[in-house]
């Protein structure tokens, strides 16, 4: 399986090696993280070195090295929602998950951690799940969020 | 004016300079004598401008632009000490500082510690602080006393960094990396090794290969240009990490193979404590392999080194003086007849050292049985390898070379330098094939990895060849036994070969041991004539040339003429007034166990097994103490290529100056010392030599011209010797009957790590690392059927012997097949062996 990805992503950018970053991005998005056989693949295909790709998996936040979260949970602890309560729902969503911060589910839905100020502030408290953002967060609204995602999750 | 001159004015520090146009600030600086502290900058590497060490003023420039970075421009107005850029490097630095351990930059003592190492501790202590490998070589400490730095006024943040010593040769601690990326940038640009790069990012950057690899698993090849270019402690050669600064550095050329890399040996006293590169545009360019950059110190140092001349004697061994040892050599050799005699020389000894122990045999011994064990180790392959040479052309054409075959090439350790050469010529643009039937570093670069199915190297070889004749067009030639992926290849490689405009064939070492190596390399040289192909043999013995042109065979007379040859035979005799019937006897190095018994067998730099038994008495003249007590020999110590003068002759044919870089151990003496003196004690005429020197100019004058000894030839000597040695070839092996199905096909090869009879990797500790022993290969489905695993303890036995190894488990081995990798593969005798495999009860 993962090979077959793999060849559909090389095939779009055709051993260009200045599209490695491109293809990273796909790869991380594909699989949630850069397994390394799929890394050593790459640097055969576009005849960069292993240790390029490992220096820009590693510098980038974008890209993970371990498998990550399908629906990464971000709650915003800046200043602002700080003072409208977000400690709280960071708490919630611990206790809920049966995760700390930092941590991925062990099904790999979801990962929960904590971010400063995310740019919005007139919405506080904020959680961004994945791509979407939901504002003004009520601790008791968090389980029927999570259940979107989870039937979502498992559907695909 | 339109035309923009070469050169543009600018003014730096207030002096008017005119500079060439397109150098940095920092390189206008350095031509004209004005310091710039750096620390990312270095000479040979694309500039980095990650220190901010170099900061300038530029009239008209925001900030304080990067001396190493920016280019000058017709009047730029640059000033490179002001107080305020001073100032500001003092921050940086502190910065630099603040994530570095430095007791040693800033320490109070620092002053009084050098000189007095009055530090008061508990116990008497004489040598002061040493906190860093790098404690006064180190260009941090430079920086730091040029901008007088004597506090850090931030927090010192201590990365706590493991230290990474796990690796063979050199030791990691990035607690002192100041991140200058010099080690990176070398091993891309350079080495195009990329085993290195930056990872994390921020406070985390580390440096170091890809997912947490050691460096023996990425590839690295223990070259060590890394370690060379980090101007901080945070790399550091095992073997040398506390001696210090070296007082004084030797010229001279790498003896462990027949590149003949250009070396700068570091001294301090009477002893050798590194070697590196030095700058030689024409063989190396700068660059070592792992056994000129990490091996030669331990090599050289090592305590098994002989002293003193010795008499062993059942199991005793007593000290002798120099005079009694010749004494007793002179009275053993004075009763050996000429036929009783024999002797053998290891080409790695030096030109001089060859040419006289050839005349010892020949004119002082009136015997023709000098030989060498190259011809045991080349074995029937000998001559057709020999043969290679006269078509073959300098390194250096490696660089106009459009198309390049490498013929069982593996540049990963040894040669590695050659390794550099081709992914340069690669980046050029030139294609790259590589035929090797086993795993090897040029697989993943090459353009294309012919791989031969085992036991049909010679076939592909074959086909290549009657594609790329004239007369035949490429596609109607069809490649026998080969599979069908590989035909494709083939042809892909005989059309780029023939329409190549300037190709080449390099021969490493995989089929020097084949049991078809002599057709092997035939095919090779008539591939080579087909395409017009220059040929660039690696022999493995650094001065295998100097052997064949000195004449240290029965078949070849110095100058590389035929014993045969009447004519010469006569010159020679006449010339040195020789009594000797006759040149070549049939007697050489195969006849040692099997002819008749020696009287006297006199060994230069030679080891062989058992080799006390195979004569009477024997003369044992090395750089080590035998592996084993010797039953009656006399034992005489050897100066090794460090501690004398002399030449060697590279594979190029060039002819490379050796330096006396210290003074032997104990009494030990050049070889052709030793002989000359066992001569003269003879009575024996021509060998009144004091130096190396004179022997040198009696070659020159009487045999071939090596041209001024201080000041070798520039150009390579031409290799069109005429004498050819013998070899037999062996029998074809009978066809198995039908029906009984041979369990075990095995090949063995013999290591080329050696030094005068010796592996290296019994004197250099970082040798066994990389250096298998006695390891043998299978594939991984052959194991699991006879359940063996990796590290396994495994018999391999036939009628004739039956040996344990440790089993090496690699996907790339052919299934049904062995192969092994032994000191002196002909040991086992001649390969393929069919051989039976099973795990090692215990
Ligand atoms: S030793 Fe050579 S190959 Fe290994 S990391 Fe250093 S520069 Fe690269
Ligand atoms: S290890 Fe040495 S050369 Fe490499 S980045 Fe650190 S200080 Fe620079
Ligand atoms: S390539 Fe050969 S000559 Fe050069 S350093 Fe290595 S062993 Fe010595
Ligand atoms: S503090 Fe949370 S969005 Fe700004
Ligand atoms: S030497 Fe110029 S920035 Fe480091």
């Amino acid at each position: 399986m993962k090979t077959a990805a793999i060849d559909r992503i090389l095939e779009r950018y055709r051993g260009d090696s200045s599209a490695l970053i491109a293809i990273l991005q796909d790869v991380q998005e594909e699989f949630h993280y850069i397994p390394e056989e799929v890394a050593i693949r790459i640097t055969e295909e576009l005849d960069v070195p292993l240790s390029r790709v490992y220096s820009l998996t590693t510098f980038f936040k974008a890209f993970s090295l371990t498998p990550r979260a399908r629906y990464p949970i971000n709650v915003c602890l800046g200043t602002a929602c700080h003072v409208k309560g977000a400690p709280r729902i960071l708490e919630k969503l611990e206790r809920d998950l049966g995760i700390k911060t930092g941590q991925t589910t062990p099904d790999r839905t979801f990962g929960l951690e904590a971010v400063r100020c995310v740019g919005c502030c007139g919405l506080a408290p904020v959680v961004t799940v994945g791509e979407d953002l939901y504002g003004q967060v009520e601790p008791a609204q968090l389980s029927r969020i999570l259940k979107k995602y989870k039937e979502a999750g498992s559907k695909s | 004016m339109g035309k923009t001159s070469k050169t543009v004015q600018i003014n730096m520090d207030n002096q008017r300079l005119e500079v060439h146009r397109g150098l940095t600030i920092l390189q206008a600086a350095e031509s004209n004598g004005i310091y710039i502290p750096t620390l990312c900058a270095h000479q040979d590497l694309s500039p980095f401008g990650g220190c901010r060490m170099c900061i300038v003023e530029v009239e008209g420039m925001r900030g304080f632009p990067t001396a190493c970075t920016t280019p000058v421009e017709e009047g730029m107005v640059i000033r490179t000490k002001t107080s305020q850029v001073q100032a500001e490097r003092k921050e940086i630095l502190q910065l630099i500082l603040s994530e570095h351990t430095s007791s040693c930059l800033v320490c109070d003592e620092k002053v009084e510690c050098k000189e007095f190492m009055g530090t008061i501790r508990k116990a008497g202590v004489t040598t002061g602080c040493r906190y860093c490998p790098n404690d006064d070589q180190c260009e941090l400490q430079d920086v730091v006393d040029y901008l007088e730095l004597d506090e850090i006024g931030y927090p010192v943040y201590y990365r706590g960094l493991r230290v990474e010593k796990e690796d063979p040769f050199y030791d990691r601690d990035y607690n002192l990396c100041i991140l200058c990326g010099r080690c990176i940038r070398v091993c891309q640009e350079v080495r195009a090794a990329n085993t290195l790069a930056f990872k994390q990012r921020g406070r985390f950057t580390v440096i170091g290969p890809a997912f947490d690899r050691t460096h023996m698993e990425a590839g690295c090849e223990f070259c060590g240009a890394c370690v060379s270019v980090c101007p901080t402690g945070a790399l550091s050669e095992k073997a040398r990490k506390w001696e210090g600064k070296p007082d004084r550095e030797q010229i001279t050329t790498c003896a462990l193979c027949g590149v003949g890399c250009q070396m700068r040996l570091l001294i301090k006293g009477e002893k050798i404590i590194g070697s590196l590169p030095a700058q030689d545009p024409v063989v190396n360019s700068g660059q070592l392999c792992v056994k000129g950059r990490f091996c030669v110190t331990e090599l050289v140092n090592h305590h098994r080194r002989l002293r003193k001349p010795q008499r062993h004697q059942n199991g005793t061994e007593v000290e002798l003086s120099w005079n009694e040892a010749i004494e007793a050599a002179a009275a053993e050799l004075s009763v050996c007849a000429p036929k009783q005699f024999g002797m053998l020389i290891s080409p790695n000894c030096s030109n001089e050292d060859l040419y006289i122990a050839q005349k010892f045999a020949r004119v002082a011994m009136g015997s023709p049985n000098i030989d060498s064990s190259t011809r045991t180790f080349y074995g029937h392959g000998f001559s057709a390898y020999l043969d290679l040479f006269r078509q073959s052309a300098p390194l250096a054409d490696l660089e106009k070379s459009s198309d390049i075959l490498c013929v069982g090439l593996d540049a990963r350790f040894g040669r590695s330098v050659v390794g550099v050469a081709l992914r340069k010529a690669m980046k050029r643009g030139a294609r790259i094939v590589t035929i090797n039937p086993r795993p090897h570093n040029l697989a993943l670069m090459a353009d294309i990895w012919l791989k031969p199915i085992l036991g049909a190297e010679a076939g592909l070889l074959r086909s290549l060849v009657k594609m790329t004749e004239r007369k035949n067009s490429t596609s109607r030639t069809r490649a026998k036994g080969q599979g069908r992926g590989l035909t494709q290849d083939l042809l892909t490689v005989a059309e780029m070969l023939k329409n190549a405009h300037s190709p080449a064939i390099l021969v490493g070492s995989e089929f020097l041991q084949h049991d078809k190596s002599w057709q092997i390399f035939e095919l090779v040289g008539r591939l080579a004539q087909n395409v017009g192909a220059r040929i660039l043999p690696l022999p493995a013995q650094n001065n295998l040339l100097g052997s064949i042109l000195m004449g240290t065979y029965p078949e070849i007379l110095p100058g590389g003429f035929s014993s045969a040859d009447e004519k010469k035979a006569r010159q020679f005799k006449k010339s040195w007034s020789v009594n000797l019937a006759q040149f070549s006897t049939g007697w050489n190095a195969s006849a040692l166990s099997t002819g008749p018994r020696l009287k006297v067998l006199y060994l230069i730099g030679e080891n062989l097994p058992g080799f006390d038994q195979l004569a009477d008495f024997t003369i044992y003249q090395n750089i080590y103490s035998p592996d084993s007590p010797t039953v009656d020999a006399l034992v005489l110590p050897s100066a090794a290529f460090t501690e004398a003068d002399g030449t060697f002759i590279n594979g190029e044919g060039r002819i490379q100056r050796v330096r006396k870089a210290v003074n032997p151990p104990g009494d030990a003496l050049p070889d052709w010392e030793i002989l000359c003196r066992i001569a003269r004690k003879m009575g024996k005429k021509g060998f009144d030599f004091s130096s190396a020197g004179q022997i040198h100019r009696e070659i020159s004058r009487s045999v071939m011209n090596l041209g001024r000894f201080h000041r070798p030839k520039r150009k390579p000597v031409p290799l069109t010797w005429q004498g050819r040695v013998n070899v037999s070839r062996p029998k074809p092996s009978g066809k198995v009957k039908d029906g009984k199905q041979i369990p075990f096909l095995l090949h063995a090869s013999s290591a080329e790590h050696v030094y005068r009879g010796f592996l290296l990797t019994a004197f250099v500790e970082g040798a066994r690392q990389i250096f298998p022993q006695d390891m043998v290969d299978i594939n991984p489905k052959d194991a699991q059927k006879k359940g063996i695993s990796q590290g396994d303890a495994v018999v391999v036995s036939c009628e004739r012997f039956q040996e344990t190894w440790t089993a090496n488990i690699v996907d790339e081995q052919p299934p049904r097949t062995l192969h092994v990798t032994l000191h002196q593969s002909a040991s086992l005798g001649a390969n393929p062996h069919r051989v039976k495999v099973k795990k090692k009860d215990v």
